[in-house]
């Protein structure tokens, strides 16, 4: 795996399709079920998540040959609350709304699975350019998956889209989905659908 | 070999470690204005929006409970603002009531709360909080607890509803019998 | 405004009402992974519920004693991650030299439990909540207590599930998803428990 070119773009793919952390790590849900009730968090999560992705695995890939084995895991784990700390008070002074309604979660990103996933499993071992694009890959894969399940509990939950009614005013929403059941339910169902797709093509 | 190992160890983690400080002291001095100027305009347009005609915001006390006095312009108190805190569904919620002259509502505003995002977070919503308007403390009960009461509570959020209604007839009991 | 006679309502509303799995979505990740079978969620649940009260005890003292005398709040995620990793570590240890039979049993999931959501969130939401010593020891006591009987129960009825007739699509982790959700509804149906 460290046979890698200097700077390779399959490794950004890999994070959005192939290896997506949610749907085929299954890593880091907890933020995502939690902010997923309303559109605008979700993203407000993803970008976090994607910043402080790529910032740590920048910082890890570049320390990555001065650091001795058996320390490593507190090392990482100190630059990722560093970047996750900075997140929180940027949030907290540019965009207040945002960070209230990240709320605990924010920092939580810390123990975050995919952020210590991949800075142990990739960043400690590939190139800074590569590290950056799985960052960034995994990043945005992860903010793809939250974005489709906050759309689809903001929706059929509340009837509004990024706040904005679009199912008119008539529409009774299934109150259930902005509940902690509907989250369950949705991911359950976005699962099942990517089993399916995964079954499908192994018939090919 | 071993105790070298250990040595190297505790440097870089201290290193790192102290990096890391620095960084976030710095961040955080950076930040700190920026978010207390945040929330001082935000406690501002909250007093703002309950008393548009407000000249002055001045803080005074009474039998020992805080509360802000909306002057106008030519000094006279136009009304009051309280903050209360009531327990809600996810954790406290802080409320700011305003008075008019006569110890009516004027207007009622939430200004902190951990309630559920699209649920209990509509007591936010002017459409709930407006029922409270011009009320006295005997009619401030939700429907489902007595059923010829006024407010009613939002579908879904009972609980977040009823938290806001205990905590405005608190207030007002408070006052009458209070002061 | 939280009392000492509050005690057990905050051990209930830990426990049940704000469930940390259910309704809060903390500690996920080892969930659905460990509940495959009911042994390890015993293990799991165990040892969440030992770490997750030291830890918060200890994340507790060291930021009212350390951190806020000292403006230093800012460094309190990493202080409390960082708290949490060596207790994990320290204790893992303790249990391997002095009492080997209890680390046979659940010894493994201890590492494990350094990236368990649930126990950062926990030493979190004491501090956000202003509790005081005993009411924070309570209180993380309700939400271990609550990922233990959450885990164990559902263990037990993902055990039962294996041999029933699901859609091929739906076989391992989807079916799990929607069994929390229906455990989550019935949890929901706590909240109206206290009329506060």
């Amino acid at each position: 795996m460290e046979n890698r070119k200097l700077i390779d773009f399959k490794v950004f793919l890999n994070g959005i399709w192939r290896e997506n952390p949610i749907l085929f790590i299954m890593l880091g849900l907890c933020p995502v079920l939690a902010v997923s009730s309303s559109v605008k968090d979700a993203l407000g999560m993803g970008i976090s998540v994607i910043f402080i992705l790529t910032g740590s695995n920048l910082v890890i890939s570049l320390i990555r040959k001065i650091v001795p084995n058996h320390v490593r895991i507190p090392v990482f784990i100190v630059v990722i609350a560093t970047f996750v700390t900075i997140t929180d008070y940027i949030l907290a002074a540019y965009s207040p709304q945002i960070h209230k309604n990240l709320g605990v979660y924010l920092p939580l990103i810390v123990v975050n699975c995919i952020i210590l996933g991949r800075a142990e499993g990739f960043a400690s071992k590939n190139n800074v350019f590569n590290s950056i694009l799985d960052g960034l890959g995994m990043g945005i894969g992860f903010t793809l998956i939250i974005f489709i399940i906050s759309s689809v509990r903001e929706i059929l939950g509340n009837g509004t889209f990024m706040g904005k009614l679009i199912l008119g005013e008539n529409f009774k929403p299934f109150l259930i989905m902005i509940m902690p059941p509907g989250a369950f339910l949705v991911i359950g169902i976005l699962i099942a659908l990517k089993q399916k797709l995964e079954k499908g093509k192994k018939k090919c | 070999m071993k105790k070298r190992d250990i040595i190297t160890g505790i440097l870089v983690i201290t290193f790192i470690s102290a990096l890391s400080g620095y960084l976030l002291a710095h961040v955080y001095n950076k930040t700190k204005p920026k978010i207390e100027e945040v929330k001082k305009v935000e406690e501002e347009k909250l007093n703002r929006e309950i008393f548009p005609d407000g000249f002055k915001f001045e803080e005074k006390e009474i039998n020992g409970v805080k509360y802000l006095s909306v002057l106008n312009e030519n000094g006279e108190e136009i009304g009051k603002i309280f903050e209360v805190k009531t327990m809600g569904y996810g954790g406290y919620i802080t409320l700011k009531i305003g008075l008019d002259k006569e110890n009516k509502i004027k207007r009622i505003k939430i200004k902190e709360h951990n309630e559920t995002p699209g649920l209990g977070s509509k007591i936010t919503q002017d459409s709930f909080l407006k029922q409270f308007i011009g009320k006295t403390k005997d009619d401030i009960y939700l429907k489902k607890d007595k059923t010829d009461e006024k407010i009613d509570a939002i579908t879904g959020a009972t609980i977040s509803s009823r938290a806001i209604v205990e905590g405005v007839r608190k207030l007002l009991e408070k006052i009458e019998n209070g002061k | 405004m939280l009392n000492e006679t509050n005690l057990f309502f905050i051990f209930l509303s830990a426990f049940l009402i704000n469930n940390i799995l259910l309704i809060r979505f903390l500690g996920l990740c080892s969930f659905i992974g460990i509940s495959t079978n009911i042994k390890s969620s015993i293990g799991m649940g165990i040892a969440v519920v030992f770490v997750t009260v030291m830890a918060c005890s200890l994340s507790w003292a060291v930021y009212n004693f350390l951190l806020a005398p000292f403006h230093l709040e800012y460094l309190r995620t990493t202080t409390f991650i960082l708290t949490i990793a060596s207790f994990v570590q320290f204790e893992e240890m303790i249990i391997r030299k002095k009492l080997p039979a209890l680390y046979r049993a659940f010894g493994i999931y201890l590492p494990l439990i350094t990236t368990n959501c649930a126990i950062l969130a926990s030493a979190f939401l004491g501090i956000d909540y202003k509790l005081s010593f005993i009411q924070n020891l309570f209180f993380s006591f309700g939400i271990s207590a609550g990922y233990c009987f959450v885990i164990i129960v559902f263990a037990t009825i993902r055990e039962e599930i294996e041999i029933a007739p699901i859609p091929e699509s739906f076989k391992g982790v989807p079916i799990a998803f929607i069994l929390a959700a229906l455990m989550s509804l019935a949890f929901l149906g706590f909240k109206g428990l206290f009329k506060l």
